[in-house]
């Protein structure tokens, strides 16, 4: 009660100062200030790997961030920010790049300044991005595959909407990505129609009056777009290279993210309140020792993917407990007691009203929001989960369960025998974007059907479509997407 | 000479009008009876290479230049196992004498004196 009361009066105080601002020269502006020591300014870019020209662009235009640029130097920003005692920092998301730069009180406009020379007029050159960019793209996209969860995140999306949102978050490790595609990526994606400005810490009119100052000269073309996401689901068994076994299972959905999906995230979620104890989530007693499972929402702004993240030591644990996921899955469809949907939703509130208090979480609340142009609060937020019945609530996850699962299993590689079988013909991409893996542990399982054997190719003398089930992975291009459906339908 | 070019009047030279008409067919019969177009160099092949900041410079070359570089080099080495230039129709022709390599040398001096600049600076308050 008390904290329902809190996050309300938290609200207000964002109602009441949260400016939105949709200027003449076509920027979006929008500040709070709660009065905290230091500042943050965030350009949020249209520039996810959503919209990216060319698989990885968008990962290697974050890590350009801050480069040189006509007004300064790379080593000239980061010296002098340092100077003033700020941080620079970019993170990308699947819709949005944030530029993100904290200071303290009063340093605001050397900041937006530096945050706007490199969207105005950043230089992109080939010696920087060999240097200083590509080597920390590599070694981004090492860690990231060396990571089962990131890894499952990553195909889960690839399965689950194909292109767009499919489109990874990581460059493919073996990429031809050079500075001219970055620089005409930017040169799309920064113009005045993509960019939202958000502040914490600042005055609204101040960060408005430098703002337009500094991207005055911007290019005023309109907004990027992209094809509307839709949920097609799929399987996908990939190996992993040391890390926990990893399976993710997961829903998507089409259209704007609604509050019962969080509320179902909630409800799902295992994850206890206080520490040293057991949730009261209905997956949180089924769970073997040893093993995780995290609930997963993910929500854009026209798709959602909901999902449950199982990880553990060994194969048979990780089983059981994705069973016991599946099934506390299956059970919210058919409808939860009134008193669990409560507690959900209370949870799921609680979730999205601390997101608003840290900043990287405003950001994300709020930005696109902005970007879209709407004036938005937390209260309208936060009341969409008042009205939640349950009724609506197994509407919509019953809805949600009738599509396809998106299963990503990541194994540690024990299988006895695995071929790699590449799509012939056209395919002409040297990244290898399709692998069909064959697994000898599912050999008696369904085989492709007897119709579609003519068009395989056999590997080493082998018939992978002969004998046994096969795993497909789709890593990035929606080209090739597209082509398997076509072959496997 | 401090730095990896040795020091030069040619910007005072082409600023002036009546200096370069002067001074230029002078210039280009210099380069040519030097000699290194004999043996299919470019002037910037024979800049001192042995130094971290050429050799930076060097690395920012695309691909194409460093390969073409590297076969200047071995056939002029060639040239000098045989004891003679090559033949004349090997020689550089001197509208392809271009300097490939020095605009990469003065960014990379510039972006030094810059990190040299930040490193022994003094701050102070205002």
């Amino acid at each position: 009660m008390l904290a329902a009361r809190a996050s309300t009066r938290n609200a207000q105080r964002i109602a009441r100062s949260f400016a939105t601002v949709a200027d003449s020269a076509g920027l979006k502006v929008a500040a709070v200030d709660y009065n905290q020591p230091t500042s943050a300014v965030t350009f949020l870019v249209k520039a996810g790997s959503r919209f990216e020209s060319k698989p990885g662009v968008a990962h290697a235009l974050k890590n350009f961030a801050f480069k040189s640029t006509a007004k300064r130097s790379a080593i000239g920003t980061v010296r002098e920010s340092e100077l003033y005692g700020g941080v620079l920092s970019a993170s990308l998301g699947r819709e949005h790049l944030a530029l993100t730069a904290e200071f303290l009180r009063g340093d605001e406009e050397f900041f937006v300044d530096v945050l706007s020379s490199f969207v105005t007029s950043a230089k992109y050159t080939r010696h920087e991005f060999e240097e200083y960019v590509a080597p920390v793209v590599e070694g981004e996209v090492t860690a990231a595959s060396a990571d089962p969860a990131t890894q499952a995140i990553e195909l889960a999306h690839a399965l689950a909407f194909r292109s767009g949102l499919g489109s990874s978050l990581f460059a493919p490790s073996h990429n031809s990505i050079t500075a001219e595609d970055i620089k005409s990526y930017a040169k799309s994606a920064f113009t005045k129609g993509n960019i939202a400005v958000i502040g914490t810490g600042i005055d609204p009119s101040v960060l408005t009056q430098l703002v337009e100052k500094s991207l005055g000269t911007a290019p005023a073309a309109g907004t990027t777009s992209s094809p509307a996401s839709s949920y097609f689901g799929g399987e996908s068994r990939t190996e992993a290279h040391g890390g926990p076994q990893t399976v993710f299972i997961g829903f998507g959905v089409a259209g704007v993210p609604s509050a019962e999906l969080a509320v179902l995230a909630a409800h799902l979620s295992p994850e206890a309140a206080v520490k040293w104890s057991q949730g009261l989530s209905p997956i949180a007693a089924a769970i073997p020792q040893g093993t995780s499972v995290q609930s997963v929402y993910l929500p854009y702004s026209d798709a959602t993917l909901v999902g449950l993240l199982v990880q553990g030591g060994n194969a048979a644990d990780v089983k059981a407990a994705g069973k016991a996921a599946v099934q506390a899955l299956k059970s919210a469809a058919s409808g939860i007691s009134a008193e669990e949907l409560k507690k959900a939703v209370a949870k799921a509130k609680f979730a999205a009203a601390s997101a608003v208090d840290s900043r990287d979480g405003l950001v994300s609340v709020l930005g696109s929001k902005v970007l879209a142009g709407s004036t938005t609060t937390l209260d309208a937020t936060l009341s969409s989960f008042d009205g939640l019945t349950a009724t609506a609530f197994k509407t919509a996850t019953s809805a949600l369960l009738k599509g396809k699962p998106t299963r990503i299993p990541i194994q540690a590689l024990s299988l006895a025998f695995t071929a790699k079988w590449y799509l012939p013909e056209t395919f002409s991409h040297n990244d290898c974007d399709v692998i069909v893996v064959i697994n000898r542990e599912d050999i008696g399982g369904s085989a492709v059907p007897p119709s579609k054997r003519g068009a395989s190719k056999s590997v080493n003398g082998e018939s992978p479509w002969g004998s046994g089930c096969f795993e497909i992975n789709v890593h990035s291009s929606p080209w090739v997407s597209g082509r398997i459906e076509s072959f496997l339908d | 000479m401090v730095g990896p070019l040795s020091i030069s009047l040619a910007p005072y030279v082409k600023a002036s009008r009546t200096l370069s008409t002067w001074i230029k067919p002078i210039a280009n019969w210099y380069a040519n009876a030097s000699g290194y177009r004999k043996y299919g160099f470019k002037y910037d092949d024979l800049l001192v290479e042995e130094r971290p900041d050429v050799q930076r410079a060097l690395s920012r070359l695309t691909t194409r230049e460093k390969y073409d570089r590297a076969y200047r080099l071995k056939r002029a080495s060639q040239a000098s196992v045989l004891h003679g230039p090559l033949p004349k129709e090997q020689w550089l022709k001197p509208e392809e004498d271009v300097r490939y390599l020095v605009p990469h040398v003065l960014d990379v001096v510039k972006e030094d004196a810059e990190r040299l600049k930040w490193d022994t600076m003094k701050v102070t308050r205002k």
